[in-house]
């Protein structure tokens, strides 16, 4: 009977959590959120807060969606582009004035994030080349496509999408969703939707396989698994989550931008790293990649706030990345020397 | 009890290019019953299960199975239909948990989530019969060789086949697990699940299978039902052997007169346990027994592969080092590997750049590579191995699988050889190449008055070129075999420890 409790429990005891390697950038994460309210003193006044997650949130979007299709053995280089392109298709269907452009630019948008999905998980799953070139190519094709609606930053976008923002912006809405919006801003509910819709995922067959598929495709295919659906897949996940984050924007901003994303590619796909998630695929947790997530936004607020000459500030976050990417590496070697 | 026959194969034939795999086999496998497939390195076996399976397609005759003829072109389309195979090459997931290994691409669901109680229970239940004390929370990736070969069984048998293939399932096995393995497989059989056990191990087949079909170059040679017949060792070597002799082409070669030049003691590593031989000089020494006993590992060990090796060895009395590869290439001590597509050759570079390689690894090697010099050198190399390639700079993966061979050995011509490793270099290669190849290797042992250790899997190899032989079981030296009695009669009966 003992033999049997001990074959079922799950895994769920504090040792346990300690020794799991994504264990150490919750740590980094803990010391960077206690230097930056040691140096900003309003740290955790709800405004701050609010701020803070509206600035980190597109990021943790991104994160998460390069963390699915990294776990998964792919990688992402269209994740910005895809992300401007989305901006750009939103800001071109809706009409300001007409509030009902902005139901049809929703779900005109979310088709076509799940066609960029399918577009990279065809070109990476069924067509099996490399994921780097298949969406180091696509990432040209979205910004072309981008460019082609809207040539220049610009767009139309109805009053109440200020609603992915800040629901107080938006006139006339009703006075309970306000004060809601204060205290639980927009930007978390969508990096909520995205973590709901990855625990529902990950507690079926598709999560399992995500994991199988990127750990060994050959042995995953042996056992019977469709392996090209299962990395098409974890390529529309990231294409939702991507599209989660593009409504986010055009809230803020009010407007498209083909190349506004670019920069957030190499970004999100370092906090997976950062997070704890192996680029060999396999490995990791997608939560841990919104950890990643947070630690390389914390770097630029820390290096902000601590007065570092302005010349030197890549510098010293580059630097920090360095030390964040390898202290999980490390820990790792360590704790399986033990084992 | 009356036995059903569950599935029968009929006038099998397989190629791969030129070789002929299978012949004209059958085979037939009853419910409740455990078929033994026997048969040399290459005679077949392996081929047959993974035809029945749908790894391979035949090139002719018929699978009929519960009475209707089937075609399969996929493993996963014959495990639906309740085939399943136990593969060699593991079919596990290594960062997923051993439950989940289990039930992988069989999971169960509860509505649209997945069934995880049920899936823990099941592998429980399974390995409880097969290795308790494994946690099935493990990931694959923290086991051992033979945790992942019980696990890789309990996968095969979570989806309740009616015909189990088990393909060598012994060979990473402790003795205490395998008798887990063999009294799981009579309550299997009791169920009237039908198998087929392949194994070298002579007593492995005979203590577990209720009948044997022995292969030999392709063809079902004797069938045994060990419940009629008696259990003879000796003429079950004689049918994987075969009775008639082919006649031998040369005389067998002088004696070896020369001293010792290698002596190796107490060589422990991995799996080889305490080897300890020695090599005189001018002698071609055979390393034989059946695949997989560490003959591979000893080769490796020897041309230095292994950097935590514990092993007195001495070359010319005087004592060297083996735990690195540029150590032995200095002391003229160079392997010549087997699967040179991954351990000998850069396949997308050319003859030249393969050749010359070796060179580079040296001290003292000039900063500056002599390119011109180099390929003088390379071309003569071409020229007295006769390497078949247009030219020098043509890719290596443009030649032939006996060409690319003969460039694996080509690279270490230009060194001072003392002891030549060969690990199975005719492998795969056609045989007027293989006898090219051998020739060319017996002439040089003449000339240079260098000493040869060959493994090979093909016995005839040993038998025809070897002056000692030396049989390996389970990473021990077990035999030493010489002169007259180097035959493939006495090379396979002591192999299976049946002499």
């Amino acid at each position: 009977m003992m033999n049997k409790t001990n074959h079922n429990s799950p895994r769920l005891n504090l040792a346990n959590y300690v020794f799991r390697p994504e264990f150490s950038s919750l740590v980094i994460l803990i010391a960077m959120v206690v230097i930056t309210a040691v140096l900003q003193e309003n740290f955790f006044t709800i405004k701050s807060i609010v701020r803070n997650i509206n600035a980190f949130a597109p990021l943790i979007l991104l994160a998460m969606g390069a963390g699915v299709v990294i776990i998964s053995g792919g990688l992402d280089l269209s994740a910005g582009a895809a992300l401007s392109l989305f901006t750009c298709v939103l800001t071109t269907v809706m009409k300001r004035g007409e509030p009902i452009t902005g139901v049809y630019a929703i779900i005109i948008t979310f088709a076509v994030a799940i066609m960029v999905g399918v577009v990279n998980g065809i070109g990476i799953g069924y067509l099996r080349i490399p994921p780097v070139i298949v969406t180091f190519a696509t990432s040209y094709i979205w910004l072309g496509i981008g460019l082609f609606l809207r040539p220049t930053p610009g767009g139309e976008s109805v009053a109440w999408f200020r609603m992915f923002y800040n629901p107080a912006m938006v006139d006339g809405i009703h006075p309970a969703i306000e004060q809601f919006g204060r205290v639980i801003p927009p930007a978390l509910i969508l990096v909520l939707i995205a973590c709901f819709i990855w625990f529902i995922v990950s507690k079926t067959k598709t999560g399992r396989y995500i994991y199988a598929v990127g750990s060994n495709n050959d042995n995953a295919y042996a056992s019977g698994i469709n392996t090209a659906k299962v990395q098409l897949l974890a390529c529309v996940i990231n294409s939702i989550f991507i599209f989660l984050a593009a409504l986010f924007f055009v809230g803020q901003n009010q407007s498209g931008d083909a190349r506004m994303g670019d920069p957030l590619t190499l970004r999100a796909i370092a906090s997976a790293i950062v997070g704890g998630i192996a680029l060999t695929g396999g490995r990791g947790s997608v939560y841990f990649a919104l950890v990643g997530a947070l630690i390389l936004s914390f770097v630029n607020k820390i290096i902000f706030f601590a007065n570092i000459s302005y010349a030197y500030q890549t510098l010293v976050s580059g630097l920090i990345v360095i030390v964040a990417i390898a202290a999980p590496v490390a820990y790792n070697l360590h704790s399986s020397k033990e084992d | 009890m009356i036995t059903l026959v569950i599935l029968e194969a009929i006038g099998i034939k397989k190629h791969f290019g030129g070789v002929t795999a299978l012949a004209n086999a059958n085979l037939r496998c009853y419910q409740g019953r455990i078929t033994g497939l026997l048969g040399a390195n290459g005679s077949g076996k392996s081929t047959m299960s993974k035809i029945i399976t749908g790894v391979y397609q035949a090139d002719g005759g018929e699978i009929r199975y519960k009475g209707r003829v089937v075609n399969y072109r996929s493993p996963s389309e014959a495990r639906k239909d309740g085939i399943a195979m136990v593969f060699q090459n593991l079919s596990l997931v290594a960062d997923l948990t051993v439950w989940q290994n289990i039930v992988l691409g069989a999971e169960e669901s509860r509505g649209m989530f997945l069934d995880n109680d049920s899936a823990r229970e099941l592998s429980t239940k399974i390995l409880a019969q097969l290795l308790p004390e494994l946690d099935i929370n493990k990931k694959v990736s923290q086991l051992n060789p033979g945790e992942m070969q019980i696990v890789e069984i309990a996968k095969a048998v979570s989806q309740n086949p009616q015909l189990l293939i088990l393909d060598e399932p012994t060979a990473a096995l402790e003795q205490a697990q395998v008798k887990n393995l063999f009294n799981y497989m009579r309550a299997l059989a009791k169920k009237g699940v039908a198998m087929i056990f392949t194994s070298h191990r002579l007593w492995e087949v005979m203590e577990i299978c209720d009948d044997a079909t022995i292969f030999r170059n392709g063809e079902n040679v004797a069938s045994i039902d060990f419940e009629k017949e008696e259990k003879d060792p000796e003429k079950i070597v004689s049918y994987i052997t075969g009775e008639t002799q082919k006649e031998r082409v040369e005389e067998k070669r002088k004696a070896v007169t020369g001293g010792t030049i290698l002596r190796i003691k107490n060589l422990n590593y991995g799996k080889l346990k305490d080897v300890s031989f020695e090599l005189k000089k001018g002698e071609i020494l055979g390393v034989g027994g059946l695949a997989g006993q560490g003959q591979l590992e000893l080769m490796h060990a020897l041309a230095g592969s292994f950097p935590g090796i514990s092993c007195e060895a001495e070359l010319m009395g005087k004592e060297v080092k083996l735990n690195k590869p540029v150590n032995a290439i200095k002391e003229g001590i160079l392997l010549v590997p087997g699967d040179k597509q991954l351990e000998g050759l850069f396949l997308r570079h050319s003859v030249l750049f393969n050749i010359i390689f070796p060179k580079m690894s040296l001290p003292h090697h000039p900063l500056f590579i002599p390119y011109e010099k180099y390929r003088e050198e390379c071309e003569e190399i071409v020229d007295v191995l006769s390497i078949k390639t247009p030219t020098v700079d043509a890719p290596v993966e443009t030649l032939s699988g006996g060409n690319q061979q003969k460039v694996v050995v080509g690279k270490w011509l230009p060194f001072d050889i003392n002891v030549l490793l060969l690990a199975d270099p005719a492998k795969g290669v056609d045989i007027g190449a293989k006898r090219d190849l051998y020739q060319y290797i017996v002439d040089q042992v003449q000339e240079k008055n260098m000493s040869v250790i060959l493994y090979a899997s093909d016995n005839e190899e040993l038998v025809d070129y070897c002056d000692r032989v030396l049989i390996m079981y389970e990473g021990q030296i077990v035999t030493t075999l010489e002169g007259e009695d180097i035959s493939e009669d006495t090379i396979i009966a002591c192999s299976m420890r049946v002499r």
